[in-house]
């Protein structure tokens, strides 16, 4: 059934097509590469000035924890205590803009090439993912705005689920996205999986 | 064995590097006696059966050292915290 991973190089992102169990797919995985990122970290003191410009230049809040505001168009993510995954899906430029909008408030570093962006939908997702999870995803739990720098299948990733629906972003470095990749299609194979990419 | 990262919320033990005792200080290095103090710091640890004071790394998470009240015997944790304040304050 996952003959694809058979002959697919290790180093190799699937092609877009329909993999595993035929009929209406239980997991849709688009993958992006059309999404700028950059990473904030806020300079010695100077937390809550980057608060509040953030606020005023961008309307977004600056969650403390391991959240997020915004949405696709422009995204922060809680990484860790004074860091956050800046995210923008039409501002080619946004490090540059954080840059200079933030200058001596936050270092800023650009990962637009870093990463690659899988957003991962379908009636069977949570049961996908639990194969490599190990947080809770129960989405009592895991709640519309709440993000997870964790690892899947023992691959780093950054995963939140934007909102009430039950569905997720995940974020994987570039070199080790092929590797999740292989889980979400041997994984998935079994509920039938829905692949394309975008960007 | 899961442990309550401040940050991240109860992760996976896999998710973080273990150095070790929390309640050792590194020695001066120039001071005179550098070479027993060294020797005590390096090889004479204590193994407390019950509750230890460690350091953790979240390595898989938010990327911040924790100290970690673990109790050997059962590995109960009895509590977490950051081993330093966010640099960005009360953002
Ligand atoms: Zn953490």
């Amino acid at each position: 059934m996952t003959h694809i991973l058979d002959t697919l190089p290790l180093t190799r992102l699937p092609a877009p097509g329909s993999y595993g169990r035929t009929g209406a797919p239980g997991v849709t995985v688009a993958l992006r590469e059309d999404v700028a990122a950059a990473t904030l970290v806020a300079r010695r003191g100077a937390g809550v000035r980057l608060a509040d410009v953030v606020q005023a230049r961008f309307g977004l809040t600056l969650s403390d924890g391991p959240r997020m505001a915004g949405d696709d168009a422009l995204a922060v993510l809680g990484t860790g205590p004074g860091r956050w995954l800046t995210l923008a899906q039409t501002r080619p430029g946004l490090a540059a803009e954080l840059a200079s909008t933030l200058d001596g408030l936050a270092a800023v570093t650009d990962q637009s090439d870093a990463n690659i962006l899988f957003e991962i939908n379908g009636p069977r997702v949570l049961d996908l993912l639990a194969k490599g999870a190990t947080i809770d995803l129960d989405p009592e739990v895991f709640r519309p705005g709440d993000v997870a720098v964790t690892a899947i299948a023992h691959v780093g990733v950054t995963l939140w689920r934007p909102g009430e629906e039950i569905a997720y972003r995940a974020l994987v470095a570039r070199s080790f996205a092929p590797a999740f990749a292989r889980f979400l299609i041997a994984g998935g194979a079994e509920y039938g999986i829905g692949w394309s990419r975008r960007g | 064995m899961r442990i309550p990262c401040p940050y991240c919320g109860a992760r996976d033990a896999h998710e973080f590097a273990y150095l070790g005792d929390a309640t050792v200080t590194r020695p001066d290095p120039a001071a005179p006696d550098a070479e027993d103090t060294f020797f005590d710091y390096v090889y004479l640890r204590d193994n407390p059966a019950g509750p230890h004071s460690e350091w953790w790394y979240h390595a898989s998470g938010c990327r911040q050292w924790v100290r970690v009240a673990r109790d050997t015997r059962t590995h109960a944790i009895l509590g977490t915290e950051l081993a330093r304040k966010p640099a960005g304050d009360a953002a």
